[in-house]
């Protein structure tokens, strides 16, 4: 297909690079410099999709981020499809692949207009709103239906085969826009020395001076943005930012941008390239020239593909050459937009009527358009648009002064484009996200940014500041302002200010809805939001079933709900409820906006947290050999630990049972590296333990090591630990792997801000040890053969630490045992952990030495009963619930944490649930963890439940399964008979037990 | 309130009898391998095999001896214990460090500072500083807990901004400034070293993922290792 609507010279297309790309499967040819949007127009695309509820014929209606209806899916292939793409914002690329996302099987054809009325009769107004007061049951059958009618594209099936990241920035003055404020206020900014940050969604700087046809300093517009960029990109501190669109403004002046790097260069990114880049922006003053969207007028079938905006139109003439249809007519509020009457006649084609709604318009472009002989019909509007999949004509009626009937009759104008132009909104977005209300202005009929507690100026448009000369001024003195208030003294000084005329102009008239010789009810759709299908009569009719609010209003129409977040059609939607409401625009209020400005790609919001780095992963120093050695690996916390070591052919519980067996028998090795610890020194360090843990430090000698366990203020076990006396004023705690922050965390608080006199300090020396600990009745003979530290069971006891070298590495060894067995910890700093653990390993050869990981720590540690914080206890669990009461002394000179706590009532209450263990009477059966504990299994539901399994393994050294748990009262309830019903229906019959299944004595870690 | 937080002032010219703490010279001979945390990256064989020119280089000062002081700054016996060691003082300043050849001192909080010096001086260092050190202090050998990584090359800082909030700009970020801060999802004590270089201090157990962040980070710009 022929470009039949590109001109043959003029805007800033390049002519010599024509580019072929695809849309619904057909080939068009566009040329760099193209929007999709405007490629697609200068080949005569009328309808690119279908709209949501009534799924009527739509065509392209804008030129930028405020289109309604070209929304596009984008992709080549399977991995690089991109829903939700706008057309108007999408450059053009060789070979780029689109198609329309709401027409099924495609836009032109498509036969859901036919069930499309139906449509309309199922979703009326309100049914946002009312579907969840219907029957939830019904919520899925209606979902389906949106969702396959709003067909809002689709994500990939395939991985994202493009690289996507993040990066910070700070500045002095973050300016979003570069249209001809935004450049002025850059230009002096940059000027003053200070950092500045500018960014803009458009490929090309200029904003609406790339499409003007007015003078700057005598000259092009083009020129001025042309030597300007090229300034500031010779400005050191300067960050110019093409092709970002800021899409979150947010507390603090931190500012979240949207970089697409290479999406206008191929469906993939070229190799090494990143596609898109989140800038996160922490600004010390921000300018906001983000400029004005022009507002449509809204009258009868104004959807129908042909009808604009009217700015758009001049868009397309002047920076794309392309002119959207031939024969014209303009409706308009204000003077502006006579300026798209004369572009497209200065393109050649036929200008129908311009239908001017005022009685009396006076005004410089007025004049023009008069003098060339362009028929001005005055105090009229365009009542109704004919056509379906195209404007085949308009009919024009007189209207009274102020807007709200038609006086006259009606006449029929023949012609295939509307623009209209109900006047200008300014872009007041970003302000809304930091909570800013905007504020009405009836001189400019928009809504303007309100009161900020931000550090935050505006220029331009977005003040409702439309003249060029003005915008250029206002800039200009906005970046000095901006520039001095972040220390850039005298950056106002010697500004020389671009020059432009300023044209006259005639004031605006404030129309939104036009009227028509129907009731809006009757009369032909007339649309407001038409990305959500919202017309004039449903608003009308929300405020007539009582939605008053403006956010009701909304919330029953869907208006703005869309990801234009109506930007064309929530003032309009808002004028039409006030006058239904009989109110004042500013009585009726507006929604406001929140992030995101124009919609974002997940890919964009990974950025590079996805994959191998998609969480921290932390290893230990013996982690190689863990992998060399077939490990399987548990992740506690960010720590990776080698869950168990299968060999070839081996089950887990195959794996399981070896390894324990092996470590009963002979000799067991665990990497033990990820407890956290915690070096505590200094004069008042005992006592410190003393108030942190529940029972007594004050007699804990040097050389030896103890077990605490940890309360919060509520008297509930939260870590649990060995810690050692290192020296008389030095000790080192350990905790739990995954509790280690915490803990570092909480000591600090309370000698922060309840002990500061106390003479301590705290550092955390996970990472410089590595731990591992050997057990097993050979570990003796084992270390003995590679320490000179006497390990003589009467010198070196259960409980003693010793200083002393381990295969000639300096180490702590500590005689500490979890799984109850004779043991011995084996510390050596980090970077020799792999030496030490490897010469264990050439001498424990005879010993059968075998590795193990958490499941088999967890099954030996179990059958002694030794609990594991975090998973035996949940954070309602005293110590005393344990049968731990050994560990708590009430005997310290000071309080310490958890003690008053626990003396709470319900803390000392009969039938409180208790830590038991728990044998299956049929011993092969483990009882699944969380499985709850019954009296009576036939009980009706909902049944009384008793406490549930915390721990539960099978046990390859006693031959029969093993489990802990919570029972109420259980304490006093050993060898009673429990049951746990399981979700096959099945019964688990157990019987209360102590935790303590092996060695109750505790002889074989004494040895 | 002020009263109440300030730790007990201690007479410069009477120092407390030093601490009872455990000492130990964690260092074994050369027969005993040490490795670094990245040793298993093999950052040799990628120094000799990998591309030599690029916008960010990478290398690892491994096994250097990293010492943690803690004290207050109110405590003269401590502050001047510590200039006596080192023949230098502490900065004091918040976010400054001091480099004497090649001992290294970073301020990390108003009670912390990180001293670096060659791996097999730490525990000579910390004898002197605990002998010439008085009143209530700290000081923790975290050689095998931490490593060194210098980033440099015109690019270097590129990769900064995509890892950390914090600006790194010349204005805010001057050489000789030290800051602790969130480092992509770890953290990192970050030090400006000299125009274009930067000192990175990773804790062991992160220090794989801060490596394959960091050469993802520097993938567009080319990553040089040096050896």
């Amino acid at each position: 297909m022929s470009q039949k609507n590109r001109l043959a010279s003029g805007g800033r297309i390049d002519r010599s690079k024509p580019l072929r790309f695809k849309y619904n499967g057909r080939e068009y040819q566009g040329y760099q410099g193209d929007t999709l949007a405007s490629a697609l127009l200068a080949n005569g695309v009328d309808v690119i999709g279908r709209s949501f509820k009534y799924s009527r014929p739509r065509g392209i209606v804008a030129a930028g981020a405020e289109e309604p209806n070209a929304v596009l899916q984008l992709g080549a292939t399977e991995a690089t499809q991109v829903p939700n793409v706008r057309a108007t914002q999408q450059e053009l690329f060789g070979g780029l692949v689109s198609s329309a996302t709401n027409g099924w099987p495609n836009a032109d054809m498509d036969l859901m207009s036919y069930v499309g009325k139906v449509g309309g009769r199922m979703m009326p107004p309100g049914f946002y709103y009312k579907t969840f007061m219907y029957p939830q049951s019904m919520w899925e059958t209606y979902e389906k239906f949106i969702r396959k009618a709003a067909g809002l594209g689709r994500s990939p099936l395939e991985n994202d085969p493009d690289t996507y990241d993040k990066i910070n920035h700070h500045c002095d003055v973050m300016i979003v826009g570069a249209g001809p404020a935004g450049l002025a206020a850059a230009l002096v900014a940059a000027r003053s020395g200070a950092r500045v940050i500018l960014a803009d969604e458009q490929n090309e700087f200029g904003g609406s001076l790339l499409h003007s046809r007015e003078k700057i300093n005598g000259r092009p517009a083009a020129n001025w943005v042309a030597e300007t960029v090229a300034e500031l990109e010779k400005h050191p501190e300067v960050l110019l930012l093409p092709r970002s669109t800021v899409n979150g403004y947010h507390d603090h002046n931190f500012l979240t941008i949207h970089q697409r790097c290479t999406d206008h260069v191929a469906d993939q990114a070229p190799k090494g390239q990143v596609r898109q880049r989140m800038h996160r922006v922490r600004a010390n003053w921000v300018v906001l020239a983000t400029g004005a969207h022009e507002r449509p007028l809204v009258y009868g079938n104004n959807d129908v593909p042909g009808c604009m905006v009217a700015s758009a139109v001049s868009t397309y003439i002047n920076r794309y050459g392309v002119v959207p249809g031939n024969e014209l007519v303009l409706m308009t509020t204000n003077d502006y937009a006579y300026q798209t009457a004369l572009d497209w006649a200065d393109a050649g084609r036929k200008v129908v009527a311009i239908v001017d709604t005022r009685q009396n318009p006076k005004g410089a472009r007025i004049e023009e358009a008069r003098k060339r002989g362009l028929n001005v019909i005055t105090g009229s509007a365009v009542i109704e648009v004919q056509g379906s999949k195209r404007v085949s004509g308009v009919s024009v009626a007189p209207i009274d002064a102020r807007g709200d009937k038609v006086t006259g009759s009606v006449q029929r104008l023949s012609c295939d484009t509307v623009a209209s132009s109900g006047g200008w909104s300014p872009v007041i977005h970003l302000s809304c996200h930091t909570g800013s209300r905007p504020e009405w202005r009836d001189d400019i009929i928009g809504f303007v940014p309100g009161k900020t507690v931000q550090r935050q100026l505006t220029a331009g448009g977005i003040n409702g500041t439309y003249s060029l000369r003005k915008v250029l001024e206002e800039g200009a003195r906005t970046g000095a302002q901006a520039a001095e208030s972040a220390g850039f003294a005298d950056a106002a000084k010697g500004i020389a200010l671009p020059l432009s005329e300023e044209v006259q102009e005639g004031p605006a008239m404030a129309l939104f809805h036009i009227p028509h010789t129907k009731p809006t009810a009757r009369a032909p759709k007339q649309f407001v939001d038409f990305q959500n299908d919202v017309t004039a009569s449903g608003i009308e009719l929300a405020t007539r079933e009582g939605f008053e609010s403006i956010e009701h209003v909304k919330r029953y129409t869907a208006m703005g709900f869309g990801t234009d977040q109506g930007k064309l059609g929530n003032i309009n939607g808002m004028a039409i409820a006030a006058k239904s409401l009989n109110q004042t625009i500013p009585q009726t209020g507006t929604t406001i906006f929140r992030p995101n400005y124009t919609p974002i790609t997940f890919g964009a919001i990974a950025g590079r947290d996805c994959g191998e780095l998609f969480d921290v992963k932390r290893y230990s120093a013996m982690h190689r050999w863990h992998v060399e050695h077939g490990a399987l690996f548990e992740d506690v916390g960010n720590w990776k630990r080698p869950w168990y070591f299968p060999k070839a052919g081996e089950s887990m519980q195959d794996a399981l049972d070896r390894e324990c067996k092996a470590t009963r028998e002979s000799v067991g090795i665990l990497d033990a590296s990820t407890l956290g610890k915690i070096d505590i020194q200094g004069k008042d360090a005992r006592e410190f333990l003393a108030r942190v843990y529940t029972n007594a430090w004050a007699k804990l000698g040097v050389g030896k090591c103890r077990y605490g366990l940890m309360c919060g203020e509520d008297g509930m076990v939260f870590d649990d630990g060995v810690t050692s006396c290192l020296a008389e004023n030095h000790f080192l705690m350990t905790t739990t792997t995954g509790g280690a922050a915490r803990v570092l965390e909480w000591l600090e608080l309370y000698h922060q801000t309840e002990w500061p006199e106390m003479e301590v300090y705290f550092n955390t020396v996970t990472d410089q040890w590595a731990t591992m600990t050997i057990s097993g009745p050979n570990s003796r003979k084992l270390l003995a053969e590679l320490t000179d530290i006497d390990l003589d069971g009467d010198s070196f006891k259960f409980m003693d630490w010793r200083q002393g070298k381990v295969a000639g590495v300096p180490a702590r060894v500590f005689r500490i045992s979890f799984t109850g067995e004779l043991s011995y910890e084996i510390n050596v700093q980090a970077n020799y952990g792999l030496y030490v653990w490897e010469k264990l390993f050439e001498h424990g050869a005879k010993f059968n030495l075998t590795p193990y990981g958490t499941e088999t720590m967890h099954v030996l540690r179990a059958e002694k009963g030794f609990i594991i914080a975090g998973q035996d206890t949940d954070g309602s669990v005293t110590p005393i619930d344990l049968g731990m009461s050994w560990c708590v002394s009430n005997n310290k000179p000071f309080s310490y944490i958890g003690k008053r706590g626990m003396a709470r009532e319900d803390c000392n209450r009969p039938n409180r649930k208790q830590l038991v263990g728990l044998k299956a009477k049929d011993p092969k059966k483990v009882i699944p963890e969380g499985s709850q504990a019954v009296d009576d299994p036939k009980q009706p539901l909902p049944m009384k439940m008793l406490g549930h399994v915390t721990s539960s393994y099978y046990s390859a050294n006693l031959g029969h399964s093993i489990a802990m748990g919570m029972i109420r009262d259980g304490h006093n309830r050993m060898g009673e008979t429990v049951y746990y019903p399981q979700a096959d229906g099945s019964v688990i019959e157990a019987e209360i037990c102590s935790p303590i299944f092996l060695d109750p004595k505790g002889e074989r870690q004494n040895v | 309130m002020s009263e109440m937080i300030a730790p007990e002032k201690v007479a410069a010219n009477k120092p407390e009898a030093v601490q009872e703490v455990a000492r130990m010279n964690q260092l074994a001979g050369p027969a005993q391998r040490a490795e670094s945390p990245l040793h298993h990256a093999d950052l040799g064989t990628i120094a000799q095999k990998g591309p030599k020119n690029g916008g960010v280089t990478l290398q690892e000062h491994k096994l250097l001896g990293h010492l943690v002081i803690r004290g207050s700054q109110d405590n003269q016996a401590f502050l001047a214990g510590a200039r006596e060691a080192l023949g230098f003082d502490l900065p004091t300043a918040p976010l400054s460090s001091v480099q004497q050849g090649d001992r290294s001192v970073r301020w990390i909080s108003p009670d912390e500072w990180l001293l670096i010096v060659p791996g097999e001086e730490a525990f000579d260092v910390e004898e002197q500083l605990r002998a010439a050190m008085g009143g209530h202090f700290a000081i923790v050998n975290v050689s095998g807990g931490q490593t060194v990584l210098e980033l440099s090359g015109p690019e270097a800082r590129s990769v900064l901004k995509k890892s950390t909030p914090y600006d790194v700009h010349d204005r805010n970020f001057p050489v000789g400034k030290v800051v602790t801060s969130v480092f992509a999802k770890t953290q990192a004590v970050i030090r400006r070293t000299g125009e274009q270089s930067w000192e990175l201090v990773i804790r062991r157990s992160f220090a794989d993922y801060a490596w394959l962040w960091l050469q993802d980070a520097s993938a567009e710009y080319g990553l040089v290792v040096k050896a």
